[in-house]
């Protein structure tokens, strides 16, 4: 029997989607987009408002029906099996101030899918909730309501939710809308470690240039087809950017602070 | 207590204590979903069930009121899926088609006014045994599903999108709500009337929240507001010589100031303790 040497085998695919097609209304939002996303990558969807990003990831949450295409993540179609394998961070909870679920409550509907969390006892799930707690630094609000939280601790609380499932890829929308510069900086500097200690698939869907500049180990443009795809210095130059969001976008990278490169939009 | 040797004050009172705490209950998840008109909707739709049920000779137009309320909201549901049109401009065209319907069919009947202010104000001292039965059986199921339900629900009432990557089958649960929701509704109407309805699903949870510091905390205490208002109205109402809905309604608005006065004593007591 003939052995295929390791190197050769192709890594493991964390999304694969094929010729996708998604309609809103008369407006054809997504019109043929092909990803393949390696496992084990940190990997950012940029692209114009408008452009299908957030409709891209609805699709791969299963949230959105397809006209056209295929989606499959970690090998299989969006379903309730496979999402038990997914966490997902969305971009912000509507929620009215009246409720006044607590961030314990909350990180506790997710311990346990039959026992209710109203039944719990706060030092039982303190003691399931240790571990993440001290990871994304959640403890000092875990009596607050989460209604009432800056757009930093929320996401925090968020990423917290989505790790106590063990997740094999984790999908984030605009996760630093609504977060001042420096909380941008130290989320993304949390997303890296996450990545690193978890070894997950991460996929940001971010308008943030700079940050995915950074941060990302591959980058997709997107706006209804993807228009460029690659590393970040490969897809980051002024012609890449160009095609993907119809201006002139040039990411410059000068060095300040610890010599990281930053990205501007001018429209030209 | 004289009063109580009456068996009329017994079933109101028992009708009161059943209905009081599910309202209350499910209110918390009514008010966090920004469902309150929903609520309203769904009361006032019952208006043209109780006017269809009289009309096809119904005795008692509970089954008929109940049916109604679920088709308006099915239609609401239908409407809002279907158009591009607004919840709150689909929800104020079957309100007021639902109590224009309800109010030319009750005008072919005889004893229009009787029938009229019945429903639309409630009449609890006149409710039968099987009324008590109805409202016993509804509380214990619709509060048992909530409760089996609550991490569910809970997660729905946070982020729909969340909720369905969390495995939960969110179509499936949010019809489930609905349909508890209309028939909570529609039952309540005999306690309080159309008008006044939606204050026991709406009023408790707002009272609870000024107290109550977690989820947990508002769910148990909105249930207990519902509880002694509806409860102490019915009592209040029959030697204030008062009608019983507006007496429970009052209660509630009541139970509000008081919890509001005292969420406001609360706080400026330990800003005071934490200044010295």
């Amino acid at each position: 029997m003939a052995c295929i040497p390791l190197n050769l085998i192709p890594p493991p695919k964390a999304i694969e989607v094929r010729n996708l097609h998604v309609t809103l209304g008369d407006t054809a939002v997504l019109r043929g987009v092909n990803l393949d996303v390696p496992a084990g990558q940190v990997v950012a969807l940029i692209g114009p408002n408008g452009s299908g990003k957030t409709t891209l990831l609805r699709c791969l949450l299963g949230l959105q029906p397809i006209q056209e295409g295929e989606v499959r993540l970690l090998g299989a179609p969006p379903g309730r099996d496979v999402m038990r394998r997914i966490g997902y961070v969305p971009q912000r909870l509507s929620l009215d101030r009246s409720f006044i679920l607590s961030v314990r409550e909350f990180l506790a509907l997710k311990l346990s899918r039959t026992r209710s969390w109203f039944w719990h006892r706060h030092r039982h799930t303190d003691h399931q909730l240790a571990e993440v707690m001290t990871e994304l630094g959640v403890e000092q609000f875990l009596d607050r309501p989460i209604a009432g939280l800056s757009g930093g601790q929320l996401q925090r609380v968020l990423i917290a939710f989505s790790l106590l499932a063990k997740p094999e890829l984790l999908l984030l929308d605009e996760p630093t809308a609504g977060v001042d510069t420096p909380g941008e900086h130290s989320f993304y500097e949390l997303i890296t470690s996450i990545h690193r200690r978890h070894k997950l698939t991460v996929v940001l869907v971010s308008h943030d240039l700079s940050m995915v500049y950074r941060h990302a180990t591959w980058v997709y443009a997107l706006n209804g087809v993807i228009c460029c795809e690659g590393s970040p210095e490969h897809v980051m130059n002024a012609e890449s950017l160009k095609m993907a969001y119809g201006i002139h976008v040039t990411p410059y990278h000068h060095h300040h602070h610890e010599g990281h490169p930053h990205g501007h939009v001018h429209v030209g | 207590m004289f009063m109580w040797d009456d068996a009329f004050m017994q079933r109101a009172l028992l009708v009161a204590l059943f209905l009081g705490p599910m309202c209350g209950l499910l209110g918390v998840f009514v008010t966090a979903r920004r469902m309150s008109f929903f609520s309203d909707t769904v009361a006032h739709a019952a208006l043209a069930g109780v006017a269809l049920g009289l009309w096809f000779g119904f005795v008692d137009p509970t089954i008929p009121m109940i049916l109604f309320s679920l088709v308006v909201a099915g239609a609401m549901l239908w409407l809002k899926e279907q158009t591009d049109l607004l919840t709150d401009t689909v929800m104020a065209l079957l309100l007021s088609g639902s109590v224009a319907l309800g109010l030319v069919v009750l005008g072919m009947l005889k004893g229009f006014r009787q029938h009229l202010d019945r429903y639309l104000f409630g009449d609890i001292f006149s409710v039968g045994w099987t009324d008590v039965w109805t409202a016993l059986a509804a509380s214990v199921s619709v509060m048992t599903l909530i409760f089996l339900n609550l991490n569910s629900l809970t997660m729905l009432s946070t982020h729909e999108d969340l909720a369905h990557v969390s495995g939960i089958p969110v179509k499936r649960l949010n019809y489930l709500f609905i349909f508890f929701l209309t028939v909570t509704v529609a039952l309540s109407i005999r306690l309080l009337g159309i008008m006044l309805v939606t204050s026991l699903v709406v009023i408790p949870p707002a009272a609870a929240r000024s107290l109550a510091r977690n989820l947990r905390q508002q769910i148990i205490l909105s249930l207990l507001i519902g509880l002694l208002a509806s409860g102490g109205g019915v009592a209040l109402s029959f030697p204030l010589d008062k009608p019983g809905g507006p007496t429970i309604t009052l209660t509630l608005v009541g139970v509000f100031f008081a919890s509001l006065a005292i969420s406001r004593i609360r706080s400026n007591w330990r800003s005071g303790v934490q200044e010295v």
